[in-house]
């Protein structure tokens, strides 16, 4: 008897018939809030990817006789204190920005969910690995920010590592969860019975079935991961000048804060943005592949 | 409960020496050797060994990570390679500011939060209802340090209401104008997640069965809301509190480092930018300290609020 005949591919199929992606889509197409959120980040995400055709000007190019200039017709958002164009900076700084949270939630949501189906399906390895993930979890992930900063210094990498390793312990939870009501099913102890290998049960059927949980958990992380991102930008932990990095362009901005307040409101005001329409978006696709998750 | 109260405490403890050895380990991978940071750049090698020997870093790891807790339960974090004082000496001064920065937060934004999260709960679907949610919503995805940007370019500095640099003393001692922008911009972060669960908290009470035999009493409408409704909403809006104080203490160490607060977080900042690591490793364990007792501290608030906790 094969596994499929058994019924191991009937649940894949099952979960993902109601939703497959053209009907998310259309779903999502539906509700205005999460289609205008979808257009802002895919216009941001276009503009970061071609950054260097879509900027008006070289972000890195200082001019100091036209430093601290208002927004006007040619420098839409105006100069910083060097004269350099700050849109042209926002482009390239949300390049850095978004790689920052995508790097983080997509490693940090792979490490931590593989240890979440690996804690339900190895049930002697589960108390180890919740216990890893309660200490992971009594480090906030500023602090992760501080201490990777202290021992490799401040630089973008730091950043990327701190939101990696803060990203793990949630996901984890979330997927351990998720697998732990997957090997409950019968299809889990079919394949068992037949002798499927743990190899093929973890990725091919376990993983499989925790995949849209997991998607909507890191959709909504990945706003916060941003914001946490920025944050560490904004102490002076992140990428260090003249890189652009929206977090860091707001604190350089805050010197200048009372002769050029446009200096530092426009960094600020793109990252509130980029994770209002992320947040949005993410709101929306849990209510579709997920509502479980709902608080 | 008071069983209920150790058994939260000994769960705490692997979490603890979690902290502890990951605290000791960033002293071990920094790239910089911290008795030649002590002794100084042109200092000789056996100057270099004595502090060495001095400091223990010639022993084994696990023998160091012994000495490390025993130090660290005597109160020793080491010296500041700065300012030469002694890093407690230098936590106690700034563990003050901060949890009176946490406390100022959190008593801007429990109360503003639940009654805005009651207001929409009580009025579902309607422009009210819409308006609190979107503003929620907008809370959570606000960089805590825009909201100080805002707070400082205009109540600071333009309209000129209030301080905003540094602490000039306790709350008690004319301190308080100088906590109320750091404390508004750290609580106005907190104030949307708050909202938003308490009006889920709100709207679920309201359909219970006791809630309809107090309207059916003929009890007032307000009484209703909260003494019944909002009382019982408590539970999952404290335990959102516990959740959110990681969020909480990140927000600290950016406020302290925008308003010039003298606190741990803003210590800790200082301490990584010029390569103190005895301070750094020492604020960083004192923060990650505080957040393991926030969560104890909402277990046992917890079992208070909630019989059903005790029973169980």
């Amino acid at each position: 008897m094969s596994v499929q005949a058994v019924s191991g591919e009937a649940p894949v199929e099952a979960a993902r018939a109601p939703s497959g992606r053209a009907h998310v889509l259309r779903r999502l197409m539906r509700d205005k809030v999460a289609f205008g959120a979808a257009t802002v980040l895919g216009v941001v995400i276009l503009a970061a990817v071609f950054a260097p055709w879509v900027a008006p000007f070289d972000p890195y190019l200082t001019d100091l006789s036209k430093a601290m200039v208002p927004p006007n017709e040619i420098n839409w958002l105006g100069t910083d204190n060097t004269g350099r164009d700050i849109l042209s900076r926002l482009i390239f700084g949300a390049r850095n920005t978004l790689m920052m949270g995508l790097v983080g939630v997509l490693i940090g949501g792979m490490v931590g969910g593989t240890l979440g189906i690996m804690a339900a399906f190895y049930r002697r390895l589960d108390g180890w690995i919740m216990r890893l993930v309660d200490v992971m979890l009594a480090f906030p992930a500023i602090l992760i920010g501080l201490a990777v900063a202290a021992i490799f210094g401040a630089g973008l990498t730091a950043v990327v590592i701190a939101l990696v390793v803060a990203d793990i312990p949630g996901t984890a939870r979330v997927s351990r969860g998720a697998a732990m009501g997957v090997m409950g099913q019968e299809f889990i102890e079919a394949g068992r019975a037949v002798g499927v290998s743990d190899f093929t049960l973890i990725w091919r059927y376990l993983a499989l079935n925790c995949v849209s949980t997991i998607f909507v958990f890191l959709t909504l992380r990945f706003g916060q991961t941003i914001l946490v991102g920025s944050a560490l930008g904004f102490l002076g932990m992140g990428a260090q000048p003249p890189t652009a990095e929206l977090g860091m362009m707001a604190a350089q901005g805050r010197d200048f804060l009372f002769m050029a307040p446009h200096i530092a409101t426009f960094p600020s005001l793109a990252i509130f943005i980029i994770v209002l329409a992320a947040n949005l978006l993410g709101d929306a696709l849990r209510d579709v592949l997920d509502p479980r998750l709902q608080t | 409960m008071g069983r209920q109260i150790v058994h939260r405490l000994l769960i705490s403890m692997p979490a603890l020496l979690g902290v502890l050895f990951l605290c000791f380990v960033l002293l071990q991978v920094a790239p910089a050797d911290p008795a030649m940071i002590i002794a100084g750049p042109d200092a000789k090698q056996e100057t270099v060994d004595a502090i060495r020997k001095e400091l223990g870093l010639d022993q084994p790891i696990f023998v160091q990570f012994a000495k490390y807790i025993t130090r660290v339960a005597q109160g020793d974090l080491g010296r500041s390679i700065i300012s030469n004082k002694r890093v407690i000496e230098e936590l106690a001064s700034t563990i003050g500011p901060t949890v009176e920065l946490m406390l100022g937060a959190m008593l801007i934004a429990v109360p503003l939060g639940m009654t805005l999260g009651t207001m929409a709960a009580v009025r579902r679907g309607s422009f009210v209802d819409r308006l609190i949610m979107a503003f929620s919503v907008a809370g959570v995805s606000t960089p805590v340090f825009f909201v100080g940007l805002i707070l400082i370019q205009y109540v600071g500095f333009k309209w000129a209401l209030l301080p905003f640099t540094g602490r000039t003393g306790p709350v008690w001692d004319g301190g308080l104008p100088s906590l109320i922008l750091p404390a508004l911009t750290l609580g106005a972060v907190l104030i949307g997640p708050i909202s938003r669960l308490t009006r889920t908290a709100v709207l679920e009470v309201l359909g219970a069965d006791f809630v309809r035999t107090a309207r059916a009493k003929g009890l007032r409408e307000s009484v209703v809301i909260v003494h019944h409704a909002l009382r019982n909403a408590l539970i999952p809006v404290v335990t959102l509190i516990g959740l959110q104080a990681a969020f909480l203490l990140g927000g600290a160490v950016v406020t302290e480092t925008m308003f010039s607060w003298p606190g741990v977080g803003r210590l800790a900042v200082g301490a990584i930018i010029s390569s103190d690591f005895p301070t750094a490793q020492g604020a960083i364990m004192i923060l990650a300290m505080a957040f393991l007792m926030i969560n104890l501290i909402v277990d046992v608030l917890y079992v208070f609020l909630d019989p059903r906790v005790q029973r169980g």
